[in-house]
This record gives C-alpha cells, structure tokens and sequence, in this order.
C-alpha cells in the first residue's frame, strides 16, 4: 500500500470517528424551557402591597384595533396557571384585592403561541427520481409550537413618556408546547420566575 | 493572511522535491483562560493535520489544521445582566480551527526516537454557541495565533512512524471574543515520504 493511499485510510477513518460524535445538545422537551424577568430599577416595590388581576388569560392572537374578539386560553388551564401565580405573590407579602380596590399594581397575565413548520426536502430525488417519472419532488412537513406565558406588573398610577403604560416587572417563559397541559413544567417556571426576582419580596 | 497561505502553498508545491513528512493526529483539548472559563470540560473531539518538508535533516517548515470543538452542556442555571434574569439550561459549544504556519527542530533525525520542538504562526478561527431554550448567541473571531509544540516521533518501521505532542495554542483578542487559548494533546501517524 502507498503513503497516498494510506494517508486516505487514516484520513477516512479520522473523519468518521470524529464527524459521528459530534457533541449533541438537549435530549428533552422541557430542556428547553427558559424562565426571563426584567425589572425597572428605579421603581419602588418595598413601598406597595396590592395587587388585581383578571380571572382569565388573554392570547395574544388576532389584532383587536381591528375588531377582533379577545381569545382566551381554556378557563381551567387558566385557573391553575393564576393559582400558582397567587400563591408566589402571597408568599413575597402582596395581598390579591379586586381591580375596583384601588390596587397598586395591575398583574397581567398573557400567551402566545407560535408554530414552526419544517420542511426536508430529498436532496437524492436528483439521482432517483429520473427512473420513476410521475413523482413530484419529495418534501416532508413537520412542526412544532412553542409556548410563552407572559406575566407584567403595572403601576397603573405611572404613564410613559409617550403615554403608554410602563410595565414595572415582566416575566416571561418559553418552551416547546406538549399536546397536554403540563402543570409541572409550567408551575417550575412560574415559581422559578419569582424566585429570581427577589426585589418583590416587601414582607 | 494572504501570505500565510502563501508560504502553504509554495512548501506544498515544492514537497515533491524533498524528503517530507505527514501527521495525522488525534486531539484532546484543555481550555485555559476564556475558553477554559466557558468550557471548564477538555475537549475529546479534534484533530490536527500537520505537514513539514525538510529543509535541513534537521528542520522542516510547514502547516498546521485543526479542528477542537469544546462542549459542555451546563445544568439548569440562573443567569444575571442588569435588570435581566434569565434561566434555564445552556449548552455550549467552542470551535476551534488553528490554521498555522510552523516551523520544527528535530533533535535526533535519522534515529528511531526523534524528539523535536516547533512554533506555529497564522490564525485561529473561534467560533462560539451558548444555546439556551430555541435560541442561540453565536460569536466568532479570527485570532492571530501562536502555537509552541514539543513532541517526539517514534519511527515504526521506513515510512511510518508515531508521535505525541503537546501543543499550546493562544488565539489574541479579536472580533466578538477575548483571547482564546488552550492546550491540546495529540497522538498519531507520521507518514514520510
């Protein structure tokens, strides 16, 4: 054998061992959920104590300056994502009273959801296809939908520069969308999102 | 860099009329600074193909590629920036791609066991993921880069012989990263013509 093709052989092989372990990244749906909050730093939370927020959760679909209807997400889904997030604001000091009470904060839940739609298109048709005429070029569809639950604490007291409200704490979570209702997944976010925003703690 | 490829391509060119030699190297990588930093895992992924004509029996000029991806998948984590928090889990990915020309000094050529020491010059190509949820930060850089190496070749039989070498890679500052070094353990074939 020559030096060419030995140097072929061990090149060949470096590169099929190396190429076929390529570091691979989350094995599972839930890894990829992320928790994000942000908060104005010059706001004053220690010196407010009520809260309001509606009984419903609003999707952000649809435009309604144009007339559409609001969409709500199911109202027992609703009802278990509003829990947790009462009993994370009970437990920093905040007291729920109704939105005629005058409360110094507005929380207001909402979602979206987006799909992705993945096309794979068969990039050997160009060798098999000429042999079976009648086909169309081969194209495979797949999706998957991800989920954002968005929670905002508004001191309906303060207006914006521009007139606009001024959200005084957000947060946000993210994940690929189950075909079910996965409390675990959304209640770990959930507490997990106040947990990292200690400045809202006021007992 | 022009001339980099330059000075590649013309001892390239002129091998056919010289004694030279081929490795091909397995790599093992060992973050330091920055890289060691945002990767604290060594690296089991890489390779290095390296070539030198001799120009003296003693000395042989050259280049260097490689390729070490650096990969750590870090646990679920909070992560602070301001008035921003995020959490979740990251996964992160380093790539390394020296592209050097390098010079080497052999102690005992003609012998079975051939120690010898070199230093690379060129570039270092970093390219840079932390992903995290669907979403990715990719930074890239063109470090200029110096390599010092020692090793040794342990001849086999006329043609082949094995080596170990130990490389050290510093990549300056450049682009979106800090200085990019780290240390890399190679094993492999030498294929002299």
């Amino acid at each position: 054998m020559n030096i060419k093709n030995k140097l072929t052989i061990a090149l060949a092989t470096l590169s099929i061992f190396l190429l076929g372990c390529y570091p691979q990244g989350p094995e599972f749906t839930e890894d990829l959920d992320i928790v994000l909050t942000y908060f104005k730093d010059d706001y004053d939370f220690s010196a407010k104590n009520t809260y309001a927020r509606p009984d419903r959760i609003v999707k952000i679909t649809g435009n309604l300056q144009e007339g559409d209807d609001p969409v709500y997400i199911p109202d027992g889904t609703a009802a278990l994502i509003l829990a947790q997030i009462d009993k994370n604001m009970e437990n920093l000091g905040w007291d729920k009273v109704d939105v005629s009470d005058n409360p110094d904060l507005l929380l207001t839940p909402a979602s979206w959801e987006t799909t992705t739609i993945l096309y794979y298109y068969d990039y050997w048709y160009w060798w098999y296809g000429g042999y079976y005429p009648g086909w169309g070029y081969p194209a495979y569809a797949t999706s998957y939908s991800t989920g954002t639950l968005l929670m905002s604490l508004i001191d309906p007291t303060v207006v914006g520069g521009n007139g606009n409200i001024v959200l005084q704490w957000t947060g946000a979570l993210n994940g690929i969308l189950t075909g079910y209702y996965d409390a675990s997944r959304v209640n770990k976010g959930i507490d997990q999102a106040f947990a990292q925003s200690p400045y809202l703690k006021i007992n | 860099m022009k001339k980099i490829f330059f000075v590649i391509f013309s001892v390239v060119a002129t091998s056919a009329f010289s004694q030279s030699i081929t490795a091909l190297q397995y790599s093992m990588g060992f973050g330091t600074g920055d890289l060691g930093d945002f990767v604290g895992a060594p690296s089991f992924r890489g390779f290095t193909i390296d070539y030198r004509k001799l120009v003296q029996p003693n000395i042989g000029v050259g280049f260097d590629i490689g390729w070490n991806v650096f990969y750590e998948a870090k646990s679920y984590d909070t992560y602070t920036s301001g008035n921003l928090s995020y959490s979740g889990k990251q996964w992160r990915y380093n790539n390394q791609f020296p592209l050097l020309f390098a010079v080497d000094y052999y102690l005992k050529p003609g012998e079975q066991i051939n120690p010898f020491a070199g230093l690379g010059i060129g570039t270092m190509y970093s390219l840079r993921n932390t992903d995290m949820g669907q979403y990715t930060l990719e930074e890239d850089a063109w470090n200029f880069a110096l390599r010092p190496e020692v090793g040794v070749l342990i001849e086999a039989n006329p043609g082949l012989s094995f080596t170990v070498t130990g490389k050290y890679y510093y990549g300056f500052e450049a682009g979106d990263l800090p200085a990019q070094s780290y240390f890399a353990l190679n094993v492999g074939f030498v294929f002299t013509k």
